[in-house]
């Protein structure tokens, strides 16, 4: 067997400390996975197999069942996600409101297609399923946080996103 | 017209201690720790609360399966399920930024019905604002020495429909792939962790300092026989005032549509989703239905998380079909073969159906494999695939039939 | 103690211990419940739904993987329900399968294709393009991947999770996007890679030995121990005779472990499973004198001779724990007096795992201790050799070259006065001895090994003899006669 890899950690000491401060935050260490992850998502924006690798030597997981769960949540991308990460509900009250309109105008403000990364690293925007905001359809959101209805106005104001 | 959730709120400031206390807040806890574990349980049983993340089980009931202490010793936690994602649903997503005190202290009150020292609210993703709202409440009660009888901790997950079915949920919270178990065991004996473990909804919890403070006997007495209290539909669509609204259990259908305005100007009412778009919809003459879980379910659909998803003349069920398909498909977490499989073929055989090129043999099969997965499966969204599969063409045949060409043999 | 209890199983009242798995009880009882994922050494996680029956009371079907039987319970597996659901189980693992059939290897041994013909024979509904995957990923240095024709039963991530706790394969991703993949930054090359194959329902993991080599209805099966460590796993041999232009014309075309809950489970260890090249090459089959002129002879021939030099009772027997019981008893018969050196050391050992591996890399030691046979060092051969006081030395199933040495081992050759070599494999030094006599090698002949613990297991002959070789046993018979004078 050739472990993943025990290279040396690709976070920061600092990082580090967070990711160890996950194992303790629940009475049992692996319950801190998955906010252990999101933080790293956060960081580099994406979650690479040596990050992931790292992330189970701390939490003494095998490296296979931590790429399982990076490689099953949506909230984890192995390719990068712009600064910002758009996302646009397209479930069933959203669509009946025009969802698919919404991403054409997205398309065309942002520059880039769904998933891709507009050159300067800052934007990039997907269809996302039900974000639980059906009365502000078609619903906005902007890393993890809703914006209110998808309008001409309010995809055009997100370009003044720092 | 009886409200016990969204009672307060034109109270701006309710998501604040100072201002939640003053509306007679943490009373019921107040009384619960007066009581006994088991006479809590019970008063609860009285009230006839019915879950309501989307399974409507009697939720004294399902506090009473969990063993005693002196049965089964160690820890036991209360999981407050806040992975509201069903399409259609956002009613906890308003709860826990109107009312974090509300949920806290109904979180409370279970954890010391069921003897638990450590609780968690585990809070979807993309609820983001929310979980900050919450964090703040609940430093605000951790400072005011409220949470001395059961710690809070709280948890976000990280996408995925999936992690909201309870056993989904406790994989995802001890850092697996959320694949549902196969109970037994079920969760209130081994659950998080292996320990008893009850996971309720964030609406459910919520109405527990109520039926605290008033008594079971009150909270049952509004709504309908075995429904006690009331339910908060979200209601989208078709509609002139998207919204939330808090009824008592068994309202008339048509009531809540009215509530929410109607149906949108100059449109028609083609079909009403009830509790969010895993469940079968409603026509117009079903208006008069009452919203209870046993009505409904006699109605041959959920009433679920209250979803409502009101649908008029423009809305094309081949289309929307489509899209739940899609979602099922999407968010199918692939342990199982029937759901897995079987949710990706519908939602190709849909595509190519809006794409024009679909065949008469299309309808009978999507019917036939629906039936073949429903019962089935491993959870509810399997359940799901079979049921959306058969049910928008069997309610709106002339939808799908207008999109096949005729004399189109395979 | 398991209470005992009464349930029906399709009308027939049955016995079963309480909790026993309704699949395991059918089992007993000779009916067959069509399953993939469940396995009696993986668990049994009731994801292909394959295995439902119909149990009285409860609202729908059960999975008999995770269905403990109660008393008095009413089971229907063979119900026009239950068939439908079988058969529509079927038809969604084989929605999106790609028709390979004609260039996969496990046609023929599939679980999709027997279950099709068993229980399936429906039309496809299927119009749609089927979903693409990786195909051909070398998984590892013996196992080659397809993710297409995987069924995601999970009972492969379950062994290298559970088994040999290695996790060099994961499931990844989510609902229909999910595959079968090696862990990134690993390879599949733990030391019982190879039981994936077996293990595996379809064709998603075969084996690159085995790969293209000959079609599986072509191969006769038969029971042996393998002869690759001291555990001595219950194999079956799976061998090619009727299409010999096949598999490159070797007659061994793999080998399998047979179940044996006393000795290795359901696996066997990679070395013992891809370790018999030395069955179909450089394999003897004369009878020669080598020295002083290279001769056919016949056994007796051979047997006159070599008798000639033993019955002065100076013999050094250097062999090894390869001789079965019938070789060992024998040997012991024959030449009572010999000095023996048969221990593993220094060649014939090697890893010793938790698992299945054993350091000592033959089968048979405990047949010779059984017997009271004790082994000199292969030092104090050596230096018998160097000082030239070995007069006739007898090297039955042991390669010199590799005690010693290919240098070495020549030269202390040298030193004997009268030498013979007998074994199924020529060596680098068949050509140095005065006489080589053609033995069998396990798949050719029957016998039995006693395993590291004690347990003694019966190989059974798979193929004929190669030209003139005969057993050891056999052999020493022979020779034991010839040195009595007894005439052939």
């Amino acid at each position: 067997m050739t472990p993943a890899t025990k290279v040396k950690s690709p976070f920061t000491p600092e990082q580090e400390k967070v990711l160890e401060g996950w194992t303790k935050a629940y009475p049992y260490s692996n319950m801190g996975l998955v906010e252990a992850l999101r933080s790293v998502q956060d960081w580099n924006r994406m979650i690479s197999p040596e990050a992931a690798a790292r992330v189970g030597e701390i939490f003494d997981l095998p490296f296979n069942r931590v790429w399982g769960v990076v490689n099953f949540f949506p909230t984890f991308t192995t390719k990068p996600t712009g600064k910002f990460r758009v996302g646009l509900c397209h479930g069933l009250s959203c669509f009946l409101k025009g969802s698919n309109k919404m991403e054409s105008c997205l398309e065309k403000t942002l520059g880039v297609k769904k998933k891709e990364v507009t050159p300067d690293g800052k934007f990039s925007w997907e269809p996302m399923e039900c974000l639980g905001a059906c009365e502000q359809a078609p619903a906005l959101q902007v890393n993890d946080r809703l914006q209110g209805a998808a309008t001409e106005a309010t995809i055009a104001k997100l370009k003044e996103l720092k | 017209m009886t409200k016990i959730l969204t009672k307060h709120f034109d109270e701006p400031k309710l998501h604040e201690l100072e201002t939640y206390k003053r509306l007679d807040g943490y009373k019921g806890l107040a009384k619960a720790l007066t009581m006994s574990q088991a006479d809590v349980t019970a008063e609860v049983l009285k009230s006839n609360l019915r879950g309501l993340g989307g399974a409507g089980f009697p939720t004294g009931a399902k506090w009473g399966t969990v063993p005693p202490a002196d049965k089964v010793p160690g820890p036991r936690y209360v999981v407050v399920n806040a992975d509201e994602s069903e399409p259609g649903c956002y009613k906890d997503r308003v709860l826990l930024t109107r009312a974090p005190h509300q949920l806290i202290e109904g979180l409370l009150i279970a954890s010391h019905a069921i003897g638990a020292k450590e609780s968690f609210i585990f809070i979807r993703g993309e609820y983001q604002n929310q979980y900050d709202i919450v964090a703040k409440a609940l430093k605000e009660a951790d400072d005011a020495g409220l949470t001395k009888t059961c710690s809070i901790k709280l948890m976000r997950g990280a996408g995925a429909y999936i992690s909201g079915l309870d056993t989904a949920l406790l994989e995802t919270m001890e850092g697996k792939k959320a694949w549902p178990r196969q109970p037994p065991p079920f969760p209130t004996v081994a659950g998080l962790m292996a320990k008893p473990t009850v996971v309720n909804n964030v609406e459910t919890l919520s109405m527990l300092p109520f039926i605290l403070r008033e008594g079971g006997e009150a909270f049952a007495k509004i709504g309908s026989p075995k429904n006690g209290g009331t339910v908060v539909f979200s209601v989208s669509g078709h509609v002139e005032k998207e919204g939330i609204y808090e009824v008592p259990m068994g309202s008339k259908l048509r009531d809540v549509l009215e509530l929410a305005g109607g149906v949108r100007k100059g449109h028609k009412l083609k079909a009403v989703i009830p509790g969010g778009t895993s469940m079968p919809p409603l026509l117009e003459k079903d208006l008069d239905l009452t919203l209870d879980f046993d009505a409904i379910r006699a109605a041959g659909t959920f009433l679920g998380a209250g979803g409502m998803i009101v649908l008029d003349e423009t809305a094309d069920a081949v289309e929307v079909a489509h899209n739940i398909e899609r979602f099922l498909t999407h968010e199918s977490c692939g342990q199982c073969t029937p759901c897995r499989e079987g949710s990706f073929w519908s939602e190709e055989i849909l595509e190519r159906i809006l794409d024009g090129k679909g065949t008469p043999e299309d309808l009978p099969n999507l019917t036939r494999m629906g039936e073949n997965i429903t019962g089935k499966v491993i959870c509810a969204l399997g359940d799901t695939v079979g049921v959306i599969a058969r049910t928008w063409q069997q309610k709106f045949p002339e939808d799908f039939k207008k999109r096949i060409p005729h004399g189109q043999a395979s | 103690m398991a209470k005992r209890v009464k349930f029906k199983l399709n009308g027939t009242e049955l016995e079963a211990d309480e909790g026993r798995l309704v699949i395991d009880a059918a089992k007993d009882a000779g009916v067959e419940i069509p399953h993939y994922c469940y396995h009696p050494a993986l668990g049994n996680p009731g994801n292909c739904r394959m295995c439902v029956v119909e149990v009285a009371g409860a609202p729908k079907p059960l999975v008999s993987c995770r269905t403990g039987v109660r008393e008095g319970m009413d089971v229907k597996s063979d119900s026009d329900a239950i068939k439908r659901a079988q058969a529509s189980a079927l038809e969604l693992h084989l929605v999106n399968h790609p028709l390979d059939c004609p260039v996969c290897d496990q046609s023929g041994e599939c679980g999709l294709q027997d279950y099709y013909m068993k229980i399936g024979k429906y039309q496809s509904q299927v119009r749609e393009d089927k979903q693409h995957k990786g195909k051909r990923i070398e998984a590892g240095p013996h196992v080659m991947l397809d993710q297409e024709r995987c069924i995601l039963c999970t009972r492969c991530t379950r062994f290298v999770d559970n088994v040999t706790k290695t996790g060099e394969l994961g499931i990844f991703g989510r609902g229909h996007e999910e595959r079968i993949e090696v862990t990134p930054g690993m390879t599949l090359d733990n030391a019982y890679s190879g039981n994936v194959v077996d293990i595996c329902p379809v064709g998603a993991l075969t084996d690159r030995d085995f790969r293209y080599k000959v079609r599986v209805w072509y191969l006769d099966k038969t029971d042996s121990v393998c002869p690759g460590c001291s555990r001595g796993c219950s194999i079956s041999v799976h061998t090619n005779t009727i299409r010999p232009w096949h598999n490159d014309g070797k007659r061994v075309a793999r080998l399998k472990p047979r179940l044996n809950p006393e000795v290795n489970g359901y696996w066997m260890c990679d070395d013992g499973r891809y370790g018999f090249s030395n069955l179909d090459a450089d394999r003897l089959g004369r009878v020669l004198q080598v020295s002083p002129a290279k001769k056919d002879v016949s056994w007796e021939t051979a047997a006159q001779a070599i008798a000639e030099k033993f019955k002065d009772q100076n013999i050094a027997i250097a062999s090894s724990g390869m001789l079965s019981n019938e070789d060992w008893a024998s040997l012991n018969n024959a030449f009572p007096k010999a000095s023996l050196y048969f221990t593993a050391e220094p060649d014939q050992v090697g890893v010793e795992d938790e698992l299945l591996r054993k350091r000592d890399k033959v089968p048979n030691l405990k047949g010779a201790e059984n017997l009271g046979l004790k082994s000199g060092s292969f030092n104090d051969l050596e230096k018998d050799l160097e000082a030239g006081k070995i007069k006739n030395l007898y090297v039955i199933e042991r390669d010199l070259t590799k005690v010693w040495g290919a240098q070495r081992a020549k030269t202390l050759l040298g030193k004997a006065q009268f030498t013979v070599f007998q074994g199924p494999n020529k060596g680098e030094l068949g050509d140095h001895y005065h006489y080589r006599l053609p033995a069998t090698a396990y798949v050719e002949e029957e016998g039995h090994f006693t395993n590291f613990n004690g347990v003694i297991q019966h190989y059974k002959k798979a193929l004929d003899p190669i030209g003139s070789a005969r057993p050891d046993w056999e052999i020493f018979d022979l020779l034991h006669m010839a040195m009595k004078g007894v005439p052939a």
